[in-house]
């Protein structure tokens, strides 16, 4: 399943999608007309990711036109200058590449994994692409059925994603990462090609975008191609990014969703900041920390105490997200274990009695050892993998943050102190941060004999 | 590797329940694309005449892209250096190893016939018994377990499929984690004590993911199309179990089911990393010793073929799931390159591949469609899929079987089949770039007693291929009379009476789609 294990990696535990380590040399400058280039060494193979990421995503957009940078994403493939639709695709999958994008809340990324030799041809695709793109009606008419058909597959006919989707529209009140990605379904029937124009046009300049090479390439090499290629690009005005911002305190919140679901579940979601608007970045470490604490592992805190020991949750576990644009959750989600009876409430009191716990007592000096050596193995591990590498440059370059945190962040999770993760569980989760959804089985099925 | 059903229900539901915003957070645009094939070792340029490459493999014109111009298409891509090795434990455990000293790390992978193929009259066996082997050993339990491995910044793994139960580690190579590492790991070889707390746990995480998979349409169509398709036999079995038998299993069952099936004698070893031949000899001895010493389980007999049909399952859902399948190839199948490679101009490599072009770029009927040959032990699915709103889901259906119709009666062109054997052999670089690939397909090569040299004679054969021979190999595998579709969706409307449900489907040709 591949897109399972592709949240598994986005789970924003500390681990699994850490960094490589400062001895791969790493190149950044900037190009004339402002596009942004890292340019990171690994020649185990020679093989190379190219991805360019742009600052621009579901919360850029204005209410009655959500999914606009999403479809945008879609409508990328769909021809450019010299290309025809579908065109690039099928050129780059000949040479046994492998393509895809990206659209989250706070960023649209495309990306090409290919052979050394062929990092040109993906180079010039891309930059063409940057201003040259066509965008025919025909083809969005075709395309927006398609995108639709997506929400319906994983939004609409999952349960689970009406759910989570619905959460998010009450946890965040202020900022627009209460809009969906993928747009809600009533903005995907009226969005218009014209719209996607303005939305390009004002969004793919090079001096909002960051251009990630990761594989067996060396500077010298690489930064003519980069020149030739996208140094062709005009520079063009740049939008405004404007970091997510949530109120500090909103007032409890609670939403009861009766879904075709099968199985009872929770959300716990707290208004927590990100290491983007946090003022003292400790406590966003501290709360990366808290969730591994709780969460990082079959050993952690969670899974330890109500997985097993009291059998109370089915299943349990956190989340928190500490690399984004704007202000972040940290979450808790659940499923209670019917089969002993359990229902949501007890389950709810009983994360709040490992929340407590850890209010009043620090984590122990085990606990901390157990996850900085699944931070520091997180490191090595990571470097298997050159696109995981890039994803995680990216990423931080795009929503604001420095990417040499690849490197250092072992040091920003050292430097905080056991008494400062328990200081973070006594700010920010509390009741006046919290948004609660019970997903409830529809009555339905209950009265179903 | 073949048809997978990834175990940890706990950890999955988490993901799902938790961040099932992610699926909307972040999301791909293209269709999955298939898992890499076990791909060649050693890489030759296709051997074709005076043509120009570019034109064969790009078509004509060129688009006026300067980098296409300067690429050479007839040197085949640099890759990463294999050194393949390949030994016997003293039990007879085949072991396959490869150094990579580039990263100082160590991936381990276990393959066992221990598949739900081996659940026998008791339906879920095989996961339950996977699912318990960390549970506890000895004197530790569960959390001693993975707090010895988390501290280690070890990762430890588990999986159930049909055909195989896995087990895994990757660990740092330093003395002082390694060894560590690998005493827990073998201890978990050896004797994995069932635990009664962890079983009744286990047990009703299990029975809570049978519930689950009722919510999603697309576990309905799945479990539908393998009791389909393998109606007497072993794939026939749900891996995830009944709840009936899911209530029966006792821990004397799983006890025997790991004595039988996670021995010396039925496993495959692989391991890619940090250390010297030398101390990989011993490890994997060491490994081979843990486990219970036994024989290898009976291969897996082909099924009976069965005859076409279509079925309806009600769902409420807004699109329909429509799968087209039949019996495939077996992993050793002598027709597998020229399956292979006809499966990915047909729909196996997404964008440019014919079900991808008709379904959702021609008519933007589905996000997600394409077609897959599970190659198993035994001949296992070969399956197209799709979704799309219900409405359509007919229409969908048509152009499904016409696409696959014209495929088999006529074969690709030859301009496909040099695209797609170019595609491989650029493929082959990236499939083998990471410790963790490369120790997955030495795995699945010793799974199924392929050579060592698989990879390169696999590459040899897509050469060597011609579109008649892919033509040829789907008419003699995939029979329309042998067609089989299960849609899963809303109610069909009743506008055609219900006898036509054995029919072969290929007969779809009422109406042309538009």
């Amino acid at each position: 399943m591949l897109r399972l294990r592709t949240l598994l990696l986005l789970l924003p535990l500390l681990t699994p999608t850490a960094m490589a380590d400062s001895r791969q040399p790493t190149h950044s400058y900037t190009l004339d007309n402002g596009l942004n280039v890292i340019i990171r060494e690994d020649h185990r193979a020679p093989v190379v990711v190219s991805q360019v990421w742009y600052k621009v995503g579901g919360v850029d957009e204005p209410p009655g036109q959500t999914g606009l940078s999403h479809a945008l994403e879609h409508m990328m493939f769909k021809g450019s200058e010299h290309l025809e639709p579908g065109q690039a695709s099928r050129l780059l999958s000949s040479l046994g590449a492998s393509e895809n994008a990206m659209t989250n809340r706070d960023y649209t990324a495309y990306y090409q994994m290919l052979s050394r030799d062929q990092l040109p041809v993906a180079l010039e695709m891309e930059a063409e692409r940057m201003h040259l793109l066509t965008l025919p009606e025909d083809e969005f008419l075709k395309e927006i059925e398609v995108i639709k058909e997506e929400r319906r597959m994983r939004v609409d006919d999952n349960p689970n994603g009406v759910a989570y989707e619905r959460f998010l529209a009450q946890a965040y009140t202020a900022s627009p990462y209460a809009q969906p990605v993928i747009g809600w379904m009533h903005d995907l029937d009226r969005m218009q090609i014209e719209d996607l124009r303005a939305w390009y046009k004002s969004h793919y300049v090079p001096g909002n975008a960051t251009l990630v090479i990761v594989g067996d390439v060396y500077p010298e090499t690489v930064k003519p191609l980069v020149e030739r290629y996208f140094g062709a690009v005009p520079a063009g005005p740049l939008p405004v990014v404007r970091k997510p911002l949530e109120l500090p305190v909103i007032g409890e919140r609670s939403l009861t969703q009766h879904l075709d679901l099968q199985l009872p579940s929770l959300l716990l979601g707290f208004n927590v900041p990100s290491l983007n608007t946090v003022s003292e970045p400790w406590e966003a470490h501290a709360l990366r920390l808290l969730d591994a604490v709780l969460d990082g592992g079959y050993s952690a805190r969670l899974p330890s105490h109500l997985e097993r020991g009291d059998a109370i949750a089915t299943s349990v576990g956190t989340g928190y997200d500490a690399f984004t644009r704007g202000d972040s959750l940290f979450v808790f989600s659940g499923i209670p274990n019917e089969a002993r009876d359990i229902d949501l409430p007890t389950l709810e009191a009983a994360i709040w009695k490992e929340i407590d716990a850890i209010k009043q007592a620090p984590p122990s000096a085990e606990e901390l050892a157990r996850v900085q050596a699944q931070v520091v193995a997180g490191l090595v591990y990571a470097q298997d993998n050159i696109m995981q590498q890039a994803n995680r440059i990216g990423e931080l370059v795009t929503v604001g943050l420095p990417w040499q945190l690849v490197d250092n962040d072992i040091e920003a999770l050292q430097a905080v102190t056991p008494e400062q993760v328990s200081e973070v569980a006594r700010r920010y989760l509390v009741r006046e941060r919290l948004t609660r959804s019970y997903n409830l089985p529809n009555a339905r099925e209950e009265q179903q004999p | 590797m073949s048809q997978s059903k990834p175990f940890s229900v706990l950890r999955w539901l988490i993901a799902l329940v938790a961040l099932g915003g992610m699926l909307f957070l972040l999301m791909e645009r293209a269709p999955d694309s298939q898992p890499a094939p076990d791909t060649p070792a050693v890489a030759q340029a296709p051997d074709d005449g005076p043509a120009d490459t570019a034109t064969e493999v790009f078509g004509s014109p060129l688009p006026a892209l300067s980098s296409l111009e300067e690429l050479d298409l007839d040197t085949p891509p640099a890759r990463r250096g294999l050194d393949l090795q390949h030994w016997q434990t003293r039990q007879g455990t085949p072991v396959y190893f490869m150094h990579a000293g580039e990263l100082p790390m160590l991936d381990i992978q276990l393959l066992y016939a221990a598949g739900a193929s081996r659940d026998g009259e008791l339906p879920g066996l095989a996961m339950f018994t996977n699912a318990m082997l960390n549970e506890g050993t000895g004197s530790l339990d569960a959390g001693d377990i993975a707090a010895g491995f988390e501290r280690l910044g070890a990762q430890f793994g588990n999986s159930s499929h049909r055909d195989m139960g896995l087990i895994s580690l990757r660990t740092l190579t330093a003395a002082d984690k390694l060894d560590p590492a690998l005493t827990l790991f073998a201890q978990i070889l050896s004797k994995p004590s069932f635990p009664e707390a962890s079983l009744e746990r286990i047990r009703e995480q299990l029975l809570a993911g049978l519930r689950y998979a009722r919510q999603r349409p697309g576990s309905q169509a799945s479990e539908a199309l393998w009791s389909t398709l393998y109606p007497d036999h072993p794939y026939g079995i749900p891996p995830d179990g009944t709840e009936d038998s899911l209530k029966a299993i006792s821990r004397y069952d799983l006890q025997r089911f790991q004595q039988t099936y996670y021995s010396a004698g039925n496993a495959v070893i692989a391991l890619v990393g940090d250390i010297d031949r030398a101390r990989a000899e011993q490890l994997a001895q060491h490994l081979a010793d843990a486990m219970p010493q036994g024989p290898a389980a009976e291969p897996t007999p082909p099924a009976e073929k069965i005859a076409a049909s279509s079925q309806h399952i009600d769902f409420a859902s807004s699109q329909t799931h429509v799968l087209v399948a039949q019996q495939g190839m077996s992993r050793t199948d002598p027709d597998y390159a020229a399956l292979y490679l006809g499966n990915q101009i047909l729909g196996g490599s997404g964008f440019g591949s014919r079900l991808v072009e008709e379904v959702r770029e021609k008519r933007g009927l589905s996000y997600s469609v394409g077609s897959n040959f599970s190659a198993m032990q035994a001949p296992g699915p070969f399956v197209i899929s799709l979704q799309t709103r219900s409405d359509q889901a007919e229409q969908a259906l048509e152009v499904v079987n016409q696409t696959l119709d014209r495929f088999i009666s006529e074969g690709p062109t030859d301009a496909e089949v040099n695209r797609a054997k170019q595609q491989l052999l650029g493929e082959f670089p990236l499939s083998t770039a990471s410790n963790s690939a490369i120790v997955a397909q030495l795995a699945a090569i010793g799974f199924y007693d392929l050579p060592l040299n698989h990879m390169q004679l696999f590459l040899d054969r897509v050469q060597a291929l011609t579109a008649t021979d892919i033509r040829e190999a789907f008419a003699r595998h995939l029979p329309a009379s042998e067609r089989v579709v299960i849609t899963v969706g809303p109610p069909q409307p009743p506008a055609e009476p219900e006898d036509n449900a054995d029919q072969p489907s290929a007969a779809a040709e009422q109406e042309p789609s538009a």
